[in-house]
C-alpha cells in the first residue's frame, strides 16, 4: 500500500536545525496492521503525519499506490487524503461545538456525498461503534472512551482503507482503552489498513508488526508469528 | 499590590500589540467623536443662559392659523400686544418691551456701512439686563433716541470703548436720517445668544407709533416682544391667562365680530390666532418650531438635532466600549491561569475585579490622551465647518478636564464591568485542571448579541446618512421653475428715488444683458399676503374671497428668470395697462396681474386658460380699490425655499415696491460686470454701500446648515462603522485562533482552504445580517419620519435600495475585515493546530 525510501524529515526553527526522521525505510501493504513505538521525541509523530499526508518530507520517496506523493502540493496531497486515510488522536480532536452525529459526518461533507447517504452512513457507522444512543451529545458530555470511539467512527465513515492512530489509548483509562483497541481490531480484520503510534507495549501486541524508532532511525521491526 | 497590578496590566498590553492597539484606536476615536459632539451639544444648550434671570424672560409668538391655508407662524408679535397683554397680566409679568429690529446704514467721515439696528421699549433693560462696557442703563438710556452700542461696533466706528457723546449718522429711518449720540457702551454678547444687539436704540414710541404696521397694529407682526414674568409665576400659568384674555377680553373679538369668516362655528379666537410663550433659554433650539419662514434674529438651533447628535455621540462610544468587552471576554481564557494562580494564592473575587476594572481604566486613559490629542488636530476643520468658534482650553478649565476624567472614569467602568465580572468569576481548580478558560455559552452568546448591536447600530447610521445625503441633494438640485445662471442680486431700497436712471446705467455696462427690478429676487422670502376678491363669482352669498400671497414683478422679469406662462401673456410695457397706479379713495384703479397655478386652483378655476380675462379686486395701492385683469398665468416656482410648500401667489407691477434688482450677464464676465455695477452704484448713492450678491450663493446659502449637518453626521456615522469594524476585526483574529483546532480537524477530514475561508468568513457574516434584518426596520421607520418634515422629499421607496447598499456595505466591510484572518488561519499547517493543546 505504501513504502517510504530514504524517507528523512529536518525542522528548522531558530537557526538550530532538528533531525526528526533520517533516512527511514518502511513499507506497509494492504490489511496490516502496524505499530510504531520509541520513546518521546524519536519522530513516531512526524512519521504518522509524513504517511497521513498531513506533512511533507524533506527527501526521499514517498509511494502511496503506487504513486510518489513526496513533493505533492497542499491540494493534491488532500484529495488523496480524504478518500484513503482517516485518522484517530490521542486527545479525539472532536469539535467541540459539533454534536456526534455532525461530527462524524464532517468526514463526508467535504466527499460530496448526498445528505440522505450521509445520514446512512453515519447512523450504521454508529451502530457499528456502539454511540448511536448518544447521537446528539455533545463531545462535553461523553466520556473520553466514548469520544474516542466517535473518533473512530469519524476515521472510516468515508469508507477510508487505511486508519492513522497516534497514541489512540493515551488519553483512556485501560477499559477504555482494551475497548477502542479492540475496536481497531476488528476494522483491520474486516480489511483496513492500520497504523498506529503507542506507548503501550500491550496494545502495539494487537499490531501483526511492531516498528521501534529511535532518534529518527528505525531500529528493529518485529513481526508476531501468524 | 496596585504596582503589580500595574506591571500585569503593562505587559499584557505590550504582548498583545494587535489587541491593544484596537481597543486604543477604537476608544479613542469614539471618546474624540464624543468631545467634539459635547463642544457642539454645550455650546447649543448654552444659550441665554447667562442673561440674569433668564428663566423668568419669556417671548411672544404668534401663529396664524386659518382652515384651509397654510398656517402662517412667526417668532414675532403684533405691535399692540406687549403693552396690552403687560397691563392685562400684571400679576403675573413684571414688565415687557419690544424691539424693532431694521437694515440701516451708518455714514462715518465719509464711508458707509450696513448696519442692523434695534430699537426697543424704555424697559428693555427690565428685562433684559445686558451688561455695560461704559455707562448704565438709568444713565444711559432714559430718553428717546439713546444709542448704545456694543464694545465691538465702540471700536469699529470711534477706535476705543470711549464713545458716550459722540454722534452716528444713521440713513433712512423710514425715509429719515438721524444723528445718533452715543449715550453708553454695551459689552459684547458672547455667542451663545439669540439676540443680536450691536445698536440699540431708545425706541420713541410717537414716532414709531405713526408707521404704519409697526407699533400701532393687532394684527401686522413687525416686533419682537419679550416678557418678564414675576417671581414664582409658571410659563403655563402666564400662558393660561394670556390665551384666557384673547379668547375673552381682547381686540380679538371685535374682529371676529366684524369678520364672520374669521371664526367658523366651534371655534375660538385662539385656535385660529394663536399667542404662545417660550421661555428665554429655550428660544435657540425650540423657536424653529414657531418661526415658519421668516427666522429668529440670528440663526436657530434644533433640539432635535441636539438630541441626535448627542445619541450619536453615546452609540460610537457604547460602540467602542463593547469592542473593549468582546475582545476582553474572547481572550479571557488567556489571562485565566492568571486569575487561577491570584485566586490560589488568596485573592478575593472583588481583589481581581478590581484590578480588571483598573487596567480597564487606565486603558481608556491612555486612550482619552489620544483623543484628546485627536481633537486638538480636528478642531480647526470643525470650527470651520460648523462655524462656530469652540475652544478647547484643557487646563485653564478646570471644569472641563475634570468632566474629561469624569468620561474617562465612566467609559472605562462601563467597558471594564463585564470583563472583570467574567474573568473574576473563574474558578482556579477547574481552569488549573483543564488549563484552559471555562468561557460560559452565555459569555460567547453574549459577545455575539453585542456583535449584532454595534452593526445594527452601523447599518442604522448607514442608512440614515445616505438618506440624510439624498435628501440633500433633492433640495439642492429641484428644479426651481426658473433659471439661477448668471444672475446677481442688488438691494436698491436706497436708490428708490432714482431707478429708472440707474436700471439705464446698468443696462449700458457690457456684458449685461438685462436688468430686472421686483419686490424680491428668490430666496428672499415675504410674508405679503392680501384678501382677493374675484369678481362674479358666487360661493354660497358672496363672491369668492381668498388671501394670496403677492410679489411686485418689472417688465422683463419673467423672462430674465425663463419662466413661461402657462397661459395667456407675461407683463408687457406694450400694453399700457399693467401697471398699478395707487387708486384715490372710493375710486378703482385698474392693472394687470399674473397668477401662479396654486393660486388659479385656490380661487376655483378649472384651468389656467379659464382664469385669463377675469377681474380680482385688492386693496393693494392707494386708499381706494385696485381691479387686477388676470393676464397671464405661470408654473408654480420656489420662489422660497424648497422646504417650504409653493403658496398660491398673485404677482402684480407696483414699481412702488420694487426692493431688489435682477441683474443678467454673459458668461465669463462676472467679474467685470460686479466691479462696473458697483461703480455705477456709488456714484449714484455714494454714501450707501451696495449689497450685491449672486443668486447662487443666496440659493447655496439656504440649505448651507442641511448641508453642514449632512456633513456632520456623515463623518461621525463612518467613524462609528469604522469602530465596529476594529471590534471585529479583532473578534475575528481572535475567533480564528481560537479556532486553529477545529479548522485542523476539519482541514485533515479534506476541507480546503477555500471552504475553510468561506466557514470563517460566513461565521461572521451571520450576525452581520442578523444586524440588517434589525437595522432595517430601524432605520426605515426613523427615516420616515424625518422625511416628513420636507414638503419636497424623495420618494420613500429609495429606502429600499439604500438599505440594500448598507447591507451589501456592512457585509463586504465584515467580509473584508474578516477575510484576511480566515485566509492565514486557513493557510495554516493543521498539524500544528492539533497539537494546539
Amino acid at each position: 500500500m505504501l513504502k517510504l525510501t530514504n524517507l528523512s524529515r529536518h525542522y528548522l526553527s531558530d537557526d538550530v536545525e532538528t533531525l526528526a526522521l533520517n533516512k527511514v525505510n518502511i513499507e506497509i501493504a494492504v490489511g496490516e496492521f502496524v505499530a510504531i513505538m520509541g520513546p518521546s521525541g524519536c519522530g513516531k509523530s512526524t512519521l504518522l503525519n509524513i504517511i497521513g499526508m498531513l506533512d511533507n518530507p524533506s527527501s526521499g520517496e514517498y509511494w502511496f499506490n503506487g504513486e510518489n506523493v513526496a513533493g505533492y502540493k497542499e491540494a493534491q496531497l488532500a484529495a488523496i487524503r480524504k478518500h484513503h486515510i482517516g485518522f484517530i488522536f490521542q486527545n479525539f480532536n472532536l469539535i467541540d461545538e459539533l454534536s456526534v452525529r455532525d461530527n462524524i459526518e464532517l468526514a463526508l461533507l467535504y466527499h460530496d456525498v448526498p445528505a440522505s447517504e450521509r445520514r446512512r452512513r453515519v447512523a450504521e457507522v454508529m451502530d457499528k461503534v456502539g454511540i448511536a444512543h448518544r447521537a446528539n451529545h455533545l463531545p462535553s458530555q461523553l466520556s473520553g472512551g466514548q469520544q474516542q470511539r466517535v473518533a473512530v467512527a469519524r476515521a472510516v465513515v468515508g469508507g477510508q482503507s487505511m486508519i492513522l492512530a497516534d497514541e489512540p489509548t493515551g488519553n483512556l483509562d485501560s477499559a477504555h482503552g482494551q475497548e477502542v483497541m479492540a475496536m481497531l481490531q476488528g476494522l483491520n480484520e474486516e480489511g483496513t489498513t492500520i497504523v498506529m503510534v503507542t506507548h503501550s507495549p500491550a496494545h502495539a501486541d494487537y499490531a501483526r508488526r511492531t516498528i521501534n524508532l529511535f532518534d529518527g532511525h528505525v531500529v528493529t521491526e518485529d513481526v508476531k508469528a501468524a | 499590590m496596585f504596582a503589580n497590578y500595574f506591571l500585569t496590566a503593562w505587559r499584557n498590553l505590550l504582548k498583545n500589540r494587535a489587541f491593544s492597539a484596537i481597543n486604543i484606536i477604537g476608544l479613542a476615536v469614539g471618546l474624540a467623536s464624543c468631545i467634539l459632539i459635547m463642544l457642539y451639544v454645550k455650546s447649543e444648550s448654552g444659550y441665554d443662559q447667562w442673561i440674569p434671570d433668564n428663566e423668568r424672560i419669556v417671548r411672544l409668538h404668534t401663529a396664524y392659523e386659518s382652515p384651509g391655508r397654510a398656517p402662517f407662524l412667526t417668532v414675532r408679535s403684533a405691535g399692540r400686544m406687549m403693552p396690552a397683554v403687560r397691563d392685562y397680566l400684571s400679576a403675573e409679568i413684571e414688565d415687557g418691551m419690544r424691539l424693532v429690529v431694521w437694515d440701516t446704514t451708518v455714514q462715518q467721515n465719509g464711508e458707509a456701512f450696513s448696519e442692523q439696528v434695534a430699537f426697543a421699549d424704555s424697559s428693555f433693560f427690565n428685562v433684559l439686563n445686558l451688561p455695560f462696557a461704559n455707562g448704565s442703563a438709568q444713565s444711559s438710556f432714559n430718553k428717546p433716541n439713546d444709542l448704545l452700542i456694543s464694545r465691538e461696533m465702540a471700536q469699529k466706528y470711534f477706535g476705543s470703548t470711549d464713545a458716550i457723546g459722540k454722534t452716528l449718522t444713521v440713513c433712512c429711518l423710514r425715509g429719515q436720517t438721524v444723528e445718533l449720540t452715543v449715550s453708553g457702551v454695551l459689552e459684547d454678547l458672547p455667542d451663545n445668544t439669540h439676540l443680536a444687539l450691536d445698536m440699540l436704540v431708545y425706541m420713541d414710541t410717537e414716532v414709531f407709533g405713526q408707521f404704519p404696521g409697526v407699533l400701532d397694529t393687532w394684527t401686522s407682526v413687525n416686533v419682537y416682544t419679550y416678557f418678564k414674568l414675576r417671581p414664582g409665576v409658571s410659563l403655563e400659568q402666564a400662558q393660561l391667562r394670556l390665551t384666557w384674555w384673547v379668547d375673552n377680553e381682547s381686540p380679538f373679538l371685535e374682529f371676529a365680530k366684524q369678520n364672520s369668516g374669521m371664526l367658523p362655528d366651534g371655534t375660538k379666537i385662539s385656535d385660529t390666532m394663536k399667542h404662545k410663550l417660550m421661555r428665554l433659554p429655550d428660544l435657540h433650539l425650540d423657536a424653529h418650531n414657531d418661526a415658519g419662514n421668516m427666522g429668529d434674529l440670528t440663526p436657530m438651533g434644533n433640539r432635535k438635532l441636539v438630541a441626535t447628535f448627542s445619541l450619536v455621540a453615546v452609540l460610537i462610544l457604547v460602540i467602542a466600549c463593547i469592542n473593549f468587552m468582546n475582545l476582553a471576554t474572547a481572550r479571557a481564557g488567556q489571562r485565566a491561569k492568571e486569575v487561577a494562580m491570584r485566586k490560589v494564592l488568596g485573592a478575593s473575587r472583588a481583589q481581581v475585579a478590581v484590578q480588571f476594572l483598573l487596567e480597564a481604566i487606565g486603558l481608556v486613559m491612555i486612550s482619552l490622551l489620544f483623543a484628546l490629542v485627536a481633537v486638538e488636530l480636528v478642531l480647526p476643520w470643525y470650527n470651520q465647518l460648523l462655524g462656530k468658534v469652540f475652544e478647547f482650553r484643557l487646563f485653564s478649565e478646570p471644569s472641563l478636564l475634570f468632566t474629561l476624567l469624569g468620561l474617562g472614569l465612566l467609559v472605562g467602568l462601563i467597558a471594564g464591568s463585564y470583563p472583570a465580572l467574567v474573568l473574576s468569576g473563574y474558578l482556579p481548580g477547574q481552569i488549573l485542571k483543564a488549563s484552559k478558560s471555562n468561557e460560559s455559552s452565555a459569555s460567547v452568546k453574549l459577545r455575539h448579541v453585542l456583535v449584532v448591536f454595534q452593526f445594527a447600530v452601523s447599518v442604522t447610521l448607514l442608512v440614515c446618512t445616505a438618506v440624510v445625503y439624498l435628501q440633500t441633494q433633492h433640495a439642492n438640485n429641484l428644479d426651481l421653475g426658473y433659471s439661477t445662471e448668471r444672475k446677481l442680486v442688488v438691494g436698491i431700497r436706497a436708490a428708490r428715488d432714482n431707478l429708472d436712471s440707474l436700471k439705464q446705467q446698468w443696462q449700458a455696462i457690457p456684458g449685461v444683458q438685462s436688468v430686472v427690478y421686483s419686490s424680491e429676487a428668490p430666496t428672499q422670502d415675504n410674508e405679503n399676503n392680501n384678501f382677493v376678491t374675484l369678481l362674479g363669482s358666487n360661493q354660497g352669498d358672496k363672491p369668492v374671497e381668498e388671501l394670496l400671497n403677492y410679489h411686485n414683478m418689472d417688465y422683463g422679469f419673467f423672462q430674465a428668470y425663463q419662466v413661461q406662462p402657462l397661459a395667456g401673456r407675461l407683463f408687457d410695457k406694450a400694453y399700457g395697462s399693467d401697471t398699478l397706479t395707487p387708486a384715490e379713495q372710493n375710486q378703482i384703479s385698474q392693472a394687470a396681474a399674473i397668477l401662479n397655478e396654486g393660486a388659479v386652483r385656490r380661487l376655483g378655476f378649472n384651468s389656467p386658460q379659464e382664469a385669463i380675462g377675469r377681474t380680482l379686486q385688492i386693496s393693494a395701492s392707494g386708499d381706494g380699490l385696485n381691479h387686477l385683469t388676470v393676464v397671464g398665468v405661470i408654473p408654480d416656482i420656489y420662489f422660497r425655499s424648497v422646504k417650504f410648500a409653493i403658496r398660491p401667489s398673485l404677482y402684480m407691477l407696483n414699481p412702488q415696491r420694487f426692493n431688489v434688482a435682477t441683474i443678467t450677464y454673459n458668461q465669463g464676465q462676472a467679474s467685470q460686470v460686479t466691479a462696473e455695477i458697483e461703480r455705477v452704484w456709488k456714484q449714484a448713492v455714494p454714501m450707501q454701500p451696495i449689497d450685491m450678491q449672486y443668486l447662487s450663493d443666496m440659493l447655496a446659502a439656504q440649505y448651507q446648515s442641511e448641508n453642514v449637518q449632512m456633513q456632520l453626521f456623515s463623518v461621525f456615522s463612518l467613524l462609528a462603522v469604522l469602530v465596529a469594524c476594529l471590534g471585529l476585526y479583532g473578534l475575528a483574529a481572535f475567533t480564528a485562533e481560537r479556532k486553529t483546532r477545529e479548522i485542523g480537524i476539519r482541514k485533515v477530514m479534506g476541507a480546503s482552504v477555500k471552504q475553510i475561508m468561506l466557514l470563517l468568513i460566513w461565521q461572521f457574516s451571520r450576525p452581520i445580517m442578523l444586524a440588517n434584518l434589525v437595522a432595517w426596520p430601524l432605520s426605515i421607520w426613523l427615516m420616515l419620519n424625518w422625511l416628513q418634515v420636507f414638503v419636497n422629499r424623495i420618494d420613500t421607496w429609495w429606502l429600499l435600495p439604500i438599505c440594500l447598499m448598507a447591507t451589501l456595505v456592512s457585509v463586504c466591510i465584515a467580509w473584508l475585515t474578516v477575510g484576511g484572518n480566515a485566509a492565514k488561519v486557513a493557510k495554516a499547517n493543521p498539524i500544528k493546530a492539533l497539537r494546539h493543546e
